[in-house]
C-alpha cells in the first residue's frame, strides 16, 4: 500500500514539474499574452428569455477574438433589473450589460455609470449601420450611451380565421376599430385577448387612446410631464378603458391574468386580437402555431402622422471598466449586432436595430411592424414615464376598472403621483 | 476575566464576526439609510431626518395597503396554517395505514420553489380554463365562481390558499417531531382516570406541545411577515395594489424607483413590527416552558 502511495506522488511531483518546465515554453497563455496581444476578460449581462441566439454567437465572437475571453451571465426580466441596481449600488456594474430605453435605461447615463459612445458612433459610422430612432433612444442628454440592439414596434395582432369567420377587415380608422369591439364581441369572441398582471397590455391600448383624443403634441408633453395628466383627453381615454371593461372587451378577470394566459384564449380562437410587437412571430412559433393564420395593423388612431409605439434596447458599457475591457465590449457589441451574425440568427434575434438586413419569411409581419413606424412612433410609455408615475399609471388602469376610480380621480392621481416624483 | 470565562467568547466568536459582517452591519446601515433620500447610486446622500418614515404613513397609501395585507397574513397564517399543521400532525402521529406516504404528500408542496407553486395556483385560479371555476361549474356552483385573482375583494385570500397549500407541510413536521417525543405514560393514566380524548389533548399533548409551538409561532410569524415571492409571482402586488405586502412594496421602492431611502424605512419598518411581536412573545412563553 504504501509503495503504490509512493509511486503516484512521485508520478505527481514529476506530473507538476514538468508542467511547471512546460510553462516556460509557453509563456503567452500562462501569463494571459497570446501572439503578443494581452488577453481582456470582459463581464457581459444579458437577458434570457428569448435570446438563445446570444450563446452561440458569442462564442463566435470569441473564436473570431482569441484574446478576449467573455462572461456571459443571462437573466429573466426583473432579475435583470435588480441585480443591474444592486451592482450599480456596490460598484460592481459588468463591462457591458443589456438594458431597454427611456427611463429604465436612462438610470445609469444619468448617474454618470455608462461609457460616452458619441464619438465612436461618428467614427464606426453607426447613423448607416443602426435605425436613426434606435439610436435617438439609446441617446441621452445628447450622448450615445449604447450600441442598439433591437428596435420595437407595437402593433394589434389579429387572428384571420376570426376576422374571416365574421367577415372583418383590418380597422382603418378609430370609430372602425370600435365598431369592430362591438361585432367581435355579438359574434362571441371576446374582442382583446389581454393578459394586464404587470399592467403592459392595457398600457399599450391606453398610451394609444391618449394619442387618439389628446393628439401626437399633447401625448408627448404628457409623456416628458411638461402637460397635466388631469386633461380632457386623458380623462376620455380613461373613460375609454372602463366602458371596454364594462362592455366585456377584454377576458374575464384580465387585470390579473397573466400575459401567457391571454396569449392561449387568443390562440384558442376564443379572443380575437392582442396588442403585441415585433416579437410576437416567434412567440406565435414557440407556441406550435403558423404566424400566417395571424396578421397586424396599426393602432387606427386617427392621427396625422399616425403614430407606433415603439421602444429600442441597448448595450450599454461600464464607464469605470479599463479602456482594454471597453475596447473589447464596443468591439462585442457591434460584433453582435452586425448584419451578417443578425442575419445569421434572424430567426430568434426579433426586432433588429441594424439596418439592411435580411427578415426570414418565418417572422412575416415584421417588416410589417417596421414600416408602421416610419410615419412617426412615441415612445412606450413604461420607458417614458418614471417609474412610480408608471406604476401609478397602472394602479389607475386597474381601478377603472373596478370603478374603484372615475376618470376624473385617475388622472387627478397621475398628476399627483408626477408631483411627489417632481418633488424628490 | 479568567481564561475559563473567556472560553465561550472565544467559541462564540466566528459565528459571531459572521453575523456582524452579514447581518448586524448591514441592518444598521439599512437603518441609517433611511434618514435619506438617495437614489443608491448618486454619491450624495440628502439627509431627510424622519421624512421617508412620514411619508410612508401619512401619505403613501400603497403602504397602508400593504400593512394591512401583513397583518391580514400574519393572522391566517397562525389560525390556519398553525391550526391545520396541527391537525394534520395528531392525525399522521395515529398508527393508520400509510401514515407514511400521507406525511409525503402533505409535506410535499413545502420542498417546491414559491414560482412553481404560483404558476400553477395561478393557472388554476384562471377565470375561464381554471380547475377552480370548472370544479365550481360541475358541482352546480356556477354562481360562485369568479375571477379569483382579479378581483380586489378575493385576490389577496386567493393567494393565501396557494401559500397555505405550499406551507403547512412546515408546522405539521415540526409538530410531529414534538408529538413523538411525548411519552405514553401520561396518556394511559389519564386513560385509566376516564379522560375523554379532548381533555388528553389539552391536559396533556398540548402543555407538552408548548416548547415546539414557541418555534412553530415564532417561525411562522416571521415567514408571514416577510412573505413575498408567492405574491410576487401570482399577482405581482395587483391588481390595483390590492395585494401589496411590505416586502413587495419594499422591492417595488427599492429597485423599481431606486428610492433607497424610502425602501430601507419600509424594511426597518418590517423588523420593527416584527421584533416588538415577537421578542415579547419568545420573552413571555419561554419563561413558562423549559427552553
Amino acid at each position: 500500500m504504501k509503495k503504490t502511495i509512493s509511486a503516484l506522488l512521485s508520478l505527481l511531483i514529476a506530473g507538476v514539474m514538468a508542467a511547471g518546465c512546460g510553462s516556460g515554453d509557453n509563456g503567452s497563455s500562462e501569463d494571459g499574452q497570446n501572439g503578443g496581444e494581452k488577453k481582456v476578460a470582459i463581464s457581459f449581462w444579458a437577458l434570457n428569455t428569448g435570446w438563445e441566439w446570444l450563446e452561440p454567437a458569442v462564442k463566435d465572437f470569441e473564436n473570431a477574438n482569441p484574446n478576449i475571453d467573455v462572461e456571459l451571465t443571462q437573466y429573466e426580466v426583473d432579475p435583470i433589473k435588480e441585480a443591474l441596481k444592486v451592482a450599480a449600488s456596490s460598484k460592481t456594474l459588468p463591462d457591458m450589460w443589456f438594458t431597454w430605453g427611456g427611463t429604465l435605461g436612462s438610470f445609469y447615463p444619468e448617474n454618470g455609470l455608462t461609457m460616452d459612445l458619441t464619438q465612436i458612433a461618428k467614427d464606426h459610422r453607426w447613423s448607416e449601420i443602426y435605425n436613426k430612432a434606435a439610436i435617438d433612444m439609446s441617446t441621452y442628454d445628447g450622448k450615445v450611451s449604447g450600441i442598439p440592439v433591437h428596435l420595437n414596434v407595437l402593433g394589434m395582432w389579429y387572428s384571420k380565421n376570426v376576422y374571416d369567420k365574421l367577415k372583418l377587415q383590418a380597422p382603418k380608422t378609430f370609430a372602425e376599430f370600435e365598431s369592430q369591439l362591438a361585432a367581435l364581441k355579438n359574434g362571441g369572441v371576446v374582442p382583446l385577448a389581454f393578459g394586464s398582471k404587470g399592467g403592459w397590455h392595457t398600457m399599450r391600448l391606453t398610451e394609444q387612446l391618449i394619442e387618439h383624443f389628446a393628439g401626437p403634441e399633447l401625448h408627448d408633453k404628457l409623456n416628458r410631464l411638461e402637460a397635466s395628466w388631469n386633461d380632457p383627453a386623458v380623462i376620455k381615454a380613461f373613460e375609454k378603458i372602463q366602458e371596454y371593461t364594462d362592455k366585456g372587451y377584454f377576458p374575464k378577470g384580465y387585470s390579473s391574468l397573466d400575459p401567457t394566459e391571454a396569449e392561449s384564449l387568443f390562440y384558442q380562437e376564443q379572443a380575437a386580437m392582442i396588442n403585441e410587437g415585433t416579437w410576437f412571430d416567434g412567440n406565435i412559433m414557440e407556441n406550435g402555431f403558423d404566424p400566417n393564420n395571424y396578421d397586424v395593423f396599426k393602432f387606427p388612431n386617427d392621427q396625422p402622422p399616425s403614430r407606433a409605439s415603439v421602444f429600442a434596447e441597448m448595450f450599454q458599457i461600464n464607464g469605470g471598466s479599463s479602456p482594454e475591457k471597453q475596447e473589447a465590449a464596443v468591439k462585442l457589441g457591434e460584433y453582435l449586432t452586425r448584419p451578417e451574425v443578425v442575419n445569421k440568427y434572424i430567426e430568434q434575434y426579433g426586432s433588429p436595430a441594424t439596418l439592411n438586413v435580411n427578415i426570414s419569411e418565418k417572422t412575416p409581419h415584421l417588416k410589417t411592424l417596421l414600416d408602421s413606424a416610419g410615419d412617426g412612433a412615441f415612445l412606450i410609455t413604461d420607458q417614458a414615464l418614471p417609474q412610480e408615475v408608471v406604476q401609478k399609471l397602472f394602479e389607475a388602469q386597474d381601478k377603472l376598472a373596478f370603478h374603484e376610480w372615475t376618470p376624473q380621480q385617475a388622472a387627478e392621481a397621475m398628476d399627483e403621483a408626477i408631483a411627489k416624483y417632481k418633488s424628490k | 476575566m479568567t481564561a475559563r470565562a473567556l472560553k465561550p467568547w472565544l467559541f462564540l466568536l466566528p459565528a459571531l464576526t459572521i453575523y456582524l459582517i452579514v447581518i448586524f452591519v448591514p441592518s444598521l446601515y439599512t437603518f441609517y439609510l433611511s434618514f435619506f433620500k438617495w437614489n443608491g447610486v448618486a454619491a450624495d446622500k440628502v439627509f431627510v431626518g424622519l421624512d421617508n418614515y412620514a411619508d410612508l404613513i401619512l401619505h403613501d397609501s400603497v403602504f397602508a395597503r400593504a400593512l394591512k395585507n401583513n397583518l391580514l397574513w400574519t393572522a391566517g397564517s397562525l389560525i390556519l396554517m398553525i391550526g391545520i399543521g396541527l391537525m394534520l400532525a395528531l392525525l399522521l402521529n395515529k398508527r393508520i395505514k400509510g401514515r407514511i406516504v400521507f406525511r409525503g404528500i402533505f409535506y410535499f408542496p413545502y420542498v417546491l420553489s414559491g414560482v412553481i407553486v404560483a404558476t400553477s395556483w395561478a393557472w388554476m385560479y384562471n377565470p375561464t380554463q381554471g380547475f377552480v371555476n370548472k370544479l365550481l361549474e360541475t358541482i352546480g356552483l356556477e354562481s360562485w365562481t369568479r375571477a379569483w385573482l382579479a378581483e380586489p375583494e378575493t385576490a389577496l385570500y386567493a393567494v393565501f390558499v396557494a401559500a397555505l397549500w405550499q406551507g403547512v407541510g412546515q408546522p405539521m413536521v415540526l409538530f410531529l417531531a414534538g408529538l413523538q417525543t411525548i411519552p405514553h405514560d401520561p396518556y394511559e393514566a389519564a386513560v385509566l382516570d376516564g379522560a375523554k380524548p379532548y381533555q388528553s389533548f389539552w391536559y396533556i399533548t398540548f402543555p407538552l406541545l408548548r416548547e415546539t409551538l414557541v418555534i412553530v409561532v415564532a417561525t411562522t410569524m416571521i415567514a408571514s411577515m416577510k412573505v413575498y415571492d408567492i405574491i410576487y409571482a401570482m399577482t405581482g402586488g395587483g391588481p390595483a395594489e390590492s395585494t401589496q405586502v411590505l416586502s413587495s412594496w419594499m422591492y417595488y421602492q427599492t429597485f423599481k424607483f431606486a428610492n433607497i431611502g424610502t425602501g430601507s424605512a419600509i424594511s426597518f419598518f418590517l423588523v420593527l413590527i416584527t421584533m416588538v411581536v415577537i421578542i415579547p412573545y419568545v420573552y413571555y412563553t419561554t419563561k413558562r416552558s423549559h427552553l
